[in-house]
């Protein structure tokens, strides 16, 4: 950067320059500002405004039990997800960082070509998978065992959750893990450490970060999910973004509909404000280790 | 002299007001376009998609050729989207195609008084015409049920249907938006009431029969999805739109209909609030209504078609599922349209209710 800079700079200047970098931002923070902070702006009015200016839509939303037992259905649902998730990417990742270039490539092709099919033909492929009269139970009836009914649960809508939204979570972990020295485990090792100890006191710990980044991509595209629950899941498993549907789409309630998403965004907002210190101070014990 | 001359004067003046009366009162004939009249304009025709909106298509494709309008297909409807755009001053749709109750919800505001004047609706079964809508096509619900399950001893009605006691087995009914208001009224007799006589509070006691079906009922969201049950067999009874109960049964589904009391509705067409050419759209839904376009439509989509004259050649599996005739028309059970446009608000709340689990 010193290349560009005179070595004198007059304080207006250095304002200048300091301002660059902001510049090259201003094409995204426009788009933002036009698709995402006007719409959410007029959704955060129309639900104080509508039919009448005052908060009667959040008090219709916090009366109606069916609202509140959805909400955390949603929440409950999206950790399971992110839970699943992470179980199953931790050591696919970690695999990922193990292998050679062309076993990795095809470990990356695994993730990325269900990533490039479209979530709603991935979510009709899990309803011949898990339907009461499809594959899996089938090869469980065949085999002797009963049948268990999958479809129109919360475990089917977790399943193919987790399988749509694995991706957001191995390739966070996957770049974190790609850059942890494996030869400190081996220091580890070599100081006496049993496998499971230097995994848990040094691999781990370093990677966590990719762990909570994944967690959160994840965690907060599930609380969104529609497609999915509304085609796996019965009426025990619909997701607050379903009932925010039937009262935008099919009662014009667009103040009931916007209070929904003010709702689970604040609730989002407040559960991410609780977690990120839990995360900071792991993040800052993992870099003094 | 000049008398004369006034006189004649009057005569042209009184001969050519009685030709432009005589031509503003020409009786519209449903089917019929003048050659060439709509050149040069664009009309934006919503509706659902599919082959439903393709047969439709179809059924205005000799409007087309001979208005010379340009046709613009749109979709899928939704209610919200024409408010926002009635709302912003800017209606790009022009003929919309909605279900049996929006019209009557939001007659006047969302959705322009027809002018009957401007269409010739005499071809149209009786009572379907609304102050803001005209039938786009007439369908029923209908219960389904596997021929193998219950073989000698099938379900005859809807309370064969929501009685699990009797009639054992895997339930699967309509979720895939606004209640069904014939349902529920036939719920709501199971339940010991009378549907003539049902008030806002009279809901939850039909809800309750439903809920009875226990936790294994399932709500179909789409009738893809309702289709997909009966040919795999994960439901014993469905609740199943004709189209695609006639196509499950095509596909090789061991499913029969129970035509007693089988649910009459209808999608509709309607012309929104603030259209830029309202007398083209006009013309459009006149041409809709004609004796050919409704028999491609139903040949097209196997919908039954709502111009009493139709006769269109359809092969028996599709005819089997045809609601128009006088068999079916005495079968069939109309809801009513008034209590559930009162109370749409308060059904549709405690459906969703239902529909999230509650």
């Amino acid at each position: 950067m010193s290349a560009f800079e005179p070595t004198i700079q007059t304080a207006e200047k250095r304002a200048v320059w300091a301002w660059r970098p902001f510049a090259l931002t201003l094409p995204a923070l426009v788009l933002l500002a036009a698709v995402i902070g006007y719409p959410l702006l007029t959704i955060v009015l129309r639900s104080l405004s509508e039919p009448a200016w005052g908060v009667q839509n959040y008090a219709w939303f916090f009366g109606a039990p069916v609202n509140l037992a959805v909400l955390q259905r949603t929440f409950s649902i999206s950790a399971w997800v992110t839970l699943v998730c992470v179980v199953c990417a931790y050591p696919y990742a970690y695999l990922m960082t193990a292998v050679g270039p062309r076993m990795r490539l095809i470990l990356v092709l695994c993730v990325l070509i269900p990533f490039w099919v479209s979530g709603v033909v991935r979510t009709l492929s899990w309803v011949i998978l898990l339907q009461d009269s499809g594959v899996i139970n089938s090869l469980l009836r065949s085999a002797g065992f009963a049948g268990i009914r999958l479809i129109r649960t919360q475990t089917g809508v977790v399943i193919g959750m987790a399988q749509v939204l694995l991706p957001f979570m191995i390739l966070p972990l996957y770049s974190v893990m790609k850059g942890i020295d494996l030869r400190l485990v081996q220091a580890a090792r070599s100081l006496g450490a049993r496998p499971s100890r230097a995994f848990l006191t040094v691999y781990l710990p370093l990677s966590l970060p990719g762990v909570y980044a994944g967690a959160i991509i994840v965690f907060i595209l599930a609380l969104g999910f529609y497609i999915t629950p509304a085609l796996l899941g019965g009426p025990r498993s619909t997701m607050l973004s379903t009932l925010v549907q039937t009262q935008v789409l099919s009662l014009l309630q667009w103040g009931r509909g916007g209070a929904m998403g003010v709702v689970l965004l604040v609730t989002t907002f407040l559960l991410l404000a609780l977690a990120a210190p839990v995360m900071r101070s792991r993040h800052r014990e993992a870099g003094r280790r | 002299m000049l008398k004369s001359k006034l006189a004649g004067l009057g005569a042209v003046l009184a001969l050519g007001m009685l030709t432009t009366t005589a031509f503003a009162q020409e009786k519209p004939v449903a089917g019929e376009v003048k050659e060439g009249s709509l050149k040069g304009k664009t009309l934006t025709f919503v509706s659902y998609g599919g082959i439903y909106q393709d047969g439709q298509v179809a059924a205005l494709k000799e409007f087309v050729d001979k208005s010379g309008v340009k046709l613009l297909n749109d979709g899928p409807t939704e209610i919200a989207k024409l408010q926002a755009q009635v709302e912003s001053g800017n209606v790009t749709w022009d003929v919309v195609d909605t279900g049996d109750l929006p019209p009557y919800v939001h007659c006047g505001k969302l959705f322009q008084k027809l002018d009957l004047s401007k269409l010739d609706v005499s071809k149209i079964p009786e009572g379907q015409v609304g102050e803001c809508s005209v039938p786009a096509m007439n369908y029923g619900v209908v219960l389904m049920y596997n021929k193998e399950k219950y073989k000698d001893n099938p379900p005859k009605n809807w309370a064969d249907f929501f009685d699990a006691e009797k009639f054992p087995g895997v339930r699967a009914l309509d979720g895939s938006g606004d209640p069904t208001g014939g349902l529920l009224e036939q719920a709501f007799k199971v339940a010991g009431g009378d549907p003539k006589a049902m008030t806002a509070a009279d809901i939850d006691k039909a809800l309750d029969v439903i809920r009875k079906l226990g936790p294994d009922t399932i709500y179909w969201k789409t009738g893809a999805e309702s289709q997909q049950l009966a040919e795999s067999g994960e439901a014993d009874m469905l609740m199943m739109w004709t189209g695609r109960a006639m196509t499950a049964v095509k596909n090789g589904a061991k499913y029969a209909p129970a035509w007693q009391d089988w649910l009459v509705v209808m999608d509709q067409m309607t012309i929104p609030v603030g259209v830029k050419d309202t007398d083209a759209a006009y013309a459009l839904l006149n041409a809709y209504l004609g004796k050919e376009s409704q028999e491609i439509l139903a040949q097209q989509t196997s919908y039954t078609p709502i111009n009493n004259d139709a006769k269109p050649k359809v092969d028996d599996s599709v005819a089997a599922f045809l609601t128009n005739t006088p068999e079916r028309q005495k079968q069939g059970y109309k809801q009513n349209i008034k209590f559930w446009v009162e109370n749409f608000p308060v059904a549709q709340e405690k459906w969703s209710a239902l529909m999230a689990g509650n």
